[in-house]
């Protein structure tokens, strides 16, 4: 959801495509954004109107299950970024015995297919 | 000769005649009949074990059909036609051969009622599908798939010592549930069966091959592999250790631990590998807990899950294709090229989230109701952070970085067709069995009832996900998210890979020197001391002077002298 790529045109694109490029727009990416809480907001307020069966005693707080998804889906981010940095080694780290850093055309995509003279599918 | 013939005996049969059919198109249709024909054989069996015989006085036995095997061999054939499906540009007779043994074997290992009938196909999943791999045909695929296959052949190793053990202890071979219990010289036998399936499902700690190999093979092999192996050691866990305890500990921690690595993977194919991690941990704790409902859950999440895995795999699969890697970095804007595959790639993504009406949705729920029915308060909570987690790599990482994001100007053809109606198949089942589980429900092992779609339940996972979906969001929103890079992500198999090579290296380099060290010292010594000697003996030396016959005789006389005076003293 970054600027759209104006160098290239859509007029060659399928119809479904065409149908969202409305989303490469910032004004959209802000109505996403913004919908996502209405949405959120919505779901929370459902808390006040059912009543939740529950195994558990902690399901009971109100909102729980939203303030939970929140910040294990942050503290999940963050900990992983944590992690990058004791872990993180450039792609050949392995060498020739990892496919890694081999080109991945190797595995059979199109191009390889095209160069070994094959027909397009 | 046998009563019913063996699914697994169609497909070799298939795999044997398949080089053999020259026409392209001819060769894949025969193909894509295996699967159906294989399915037709068991169908319409009742309950019962088939094709039983005497072999060296054991008892043999090919098909046992119950429920739990019916399922696991249904859900294997439809991933074997859709895998073939998907395969139908590939003209490599190796990866054909490889794909229709590799499904046959583990489908033969579903049936198998006997722990010999269970090593030998065990043996030959493991065999089949490293050329899946090695068909990338590169040195780094040679050597990814010599690592598998060591540690695949070690797991039948193993268990084939288990299964000798065992035999030599109760006498029996048949594969029925075994009691795990302390270990001791008794049960080792039964722990090292234990051990062995523990291999092929991942177990933390024996799992890097999964996300070391599955990457390495081809686009379509990726997709066939996905399938078959784990779920085949979910299925020997389910039938040989339901209700082991050690397994809900065992699984929570495969829930946990694949997704901080998943997160900042850039292979979106090792991503979904690390994700299958995931999985297998929620069906692992199913079988811990071992009550008929978190038995039930193992089976029809293995069931959801080879569907919704599969067609996420076909996703990134097509992508790399069309586009030639699969490596998030390099990736985004693919909206553009690839609706349709979008298209399924989300309904996957939304799949393995559980979202409600989505096949998810309706067999994760079993399991986490079962942990939470036994008060397993840390396992449910565990299992709730896991699911957070999947959504995050699996739920919206994969789709995001694939089709939406930075657009790179990527522009290429959709997928082919026959990939997308292999990947609209998978789809149609992961829609299906969100939208109407009760089809799912009744070919379950157990009767029981079971209702997904109460207001608290849908409720609760709808907050939990798109409150997770906010914060991701907001994470993009702010710039924290973390970005891809091209790089490699050390795991626990750096310690095979790097580090005891590394000691092996430096021993032999030590004991290389410490020879040199001791030859110099003792070629020195044996200088010095031939220096000695020659000091001694050398044609200078004081005993190989010459000497006067009139000074020995001197001498001789001077010793007589002296012995006669000695006498007579």
């Amino acid at each position: 959801m970054t600027p759209p790529d104006t160098k290239k045109p859509t007029s060659d694109m399928s119809w479904l495509s065409r149908r969202l490029l409305w989303t490469d727009k910032p004004e959209a990416v802000n109505g996403i954004f913004y919908g996502l809480i209405a949405i959120c907001l919505a779901l929370a307020a459902i808390d006040f109107v059912i009543h939740r069966h529950t195994y558990f005693d902690v399901e009971h707080i109100t909102f729980v299950y939203g303030i939970f998804g929140f910040l294990v889906y942050g503290t999940v981010v963050f900990l992983a970024k944590g992690l990058r940095v004791f872990i993180r080694r450039p792609e050949d780290y392995y060498g020739t015995h990892a496919t890694d850093s081999e080109p991945e055309d190797l595995a059979g995509t199109e191009s390889l297919l095209s160069q070994k003279g094959e027909p397009d599918v | 000769m046998f009563d019913v013939l063996s699914p697994a005996l169609v497909y070799a049969g298939g795999a044997a005649l398949t080089p053999f059919i020259l026409n392209e198109r001819l060769r894949q249709i025969f193909m894509l009949t295996i699967p159906v024909l294989a399915l037709s054989l068991f169908w319409n069996l009742h309950e019962g074990t088939y094709a039983v015989f005497n072999l060296m006085n054991m008892q043999i036995g090919l098909m046992r059909v119950d429920k739990l095997s019916f399922i696991f061999g249904l859900i294997f054939s439809i991933a074997a036609f859709i895998s073939v499906l998907y395969a139908w540009h590939v003209k490599d007779k190796l990866q054909q051969v490889a794909t229709l043994l590799y499904a046959g074997a583990a489908i033969g290992a579903v049936f198998a009622a006997d722990l010999v009938t269970l090593f030998v196909f065990w043996e030959a999943t493991a065999i089949a599908s490293v050329f899946l791999i090695w068909a990338r045909r590169t040195p780094g695929a040679y050597y990814t798939g010599m690592r598998y296959l060591i540690i695949q052949i070690s797991s039948g190793v193993i268990l084939l010592g288990g299964i000798i053990l065992q035999y030599q202890q109760t006498g029996s071979l048949a594969f029925d549930a075994m009691t795990l219990g302390s270990f001791s010289y008794e049960n080792a036998g039964t722990w090292a069966i234990f051990i062995a399936f523990g291999i092929k499902c991942a177990f933390p700690l024996l799992h890097n091959w999964l996300q070391d190999a599955y990457p390495a093979a081809t686009v379509t092999g990726t997709v066939t592999l996905s399938a078959f192996t784990t779920k085949l050691a979910i299925y020997a866990l389910a039938r040989g250790f339901p209700g082991t305890e050690l397994l809900i500990y065992i699984g929570a921690a495969m829930t946990l631990f694949p997704i901080f690595f998943a997160a900042i993977e850039n292979n979106l194919r090792r991503v979904l590998s690390y994700s299958i991690n995931n999985q297998l941990g929620f069906m692992v704790v199913g079988i811990g807990i071992g009550t008929p409902l978190a038995l039930n859950g193992t089976v029809a999440h293995a069931f959801c899950h080879i569907l919704y895995k599969s067609l996420l795999f076909m996703s990134v699969g097509a992508v790399m294709f069309r586009t030639g890697t699969s490596k998030a970095s390099e990736l985004g804007g693919l909206y553009k090229s690839m609706p349709i595959t979008m298209i399924f790639c989300i309904i996957g993504a939304m799949s393995i989230s559980a979202f409600p009406l989505f096949s998810g949705f309706v067999s994760k729920s079993l399991i986490l109701s079962a942990a939470a029915d036994q008060g397993q308060f840390w396992i449910w909570l565990v299992l709730i952070i896991a699911s957070v987690g999947v959504l995050e790599h699996s739920g919206i990482k994969i789709p995001y970085f694939t089709f939406f994001a930075h657009d790179t100007g990527k522009r290429v053809k959709e997928a082919p067709p026959h990939m997308l109606i292999a990947m609209g198949i998978a789809a149609f089942f992961c829609i299906g069995i969100g939208v109407y589980p009760q089809a799912l429900y009744a070919m379950l092992p157990y009767d029981v009832d079971y209702v997904p779609y109460t207001t608290s339940h849908v409720v609760s996972q709808l907050q939990l996900l798109m409150f997770a979906g906010l914060a991701f969001a907001m994470l993009i929103r702010f710039g924290l998210y973390p970005p891809e890079f091209r790089s490699v992500n050390l795991d626990f198999d750096w310690l095979y890979r790097r580090l005891l090579p590394s000691i092996f290296r430096g021993l032999a380099r030590m004991i290389e020197r410490s020879w040199h060290a001791m030859t110099r010292l003792a070629l020195y010594r044996l200088d010095r001391f031939l220096v000695v000697v020659y000091r001694a003996h050398g044609p200078q030396g004081p005993l190989a002077r010459t000497w006067p016959t009139g000074s020995m005789v001197l001498w001789i006389a001077a010793l007589l002298g002296t012995t006669l005076l000695l006498t007579y003293l």
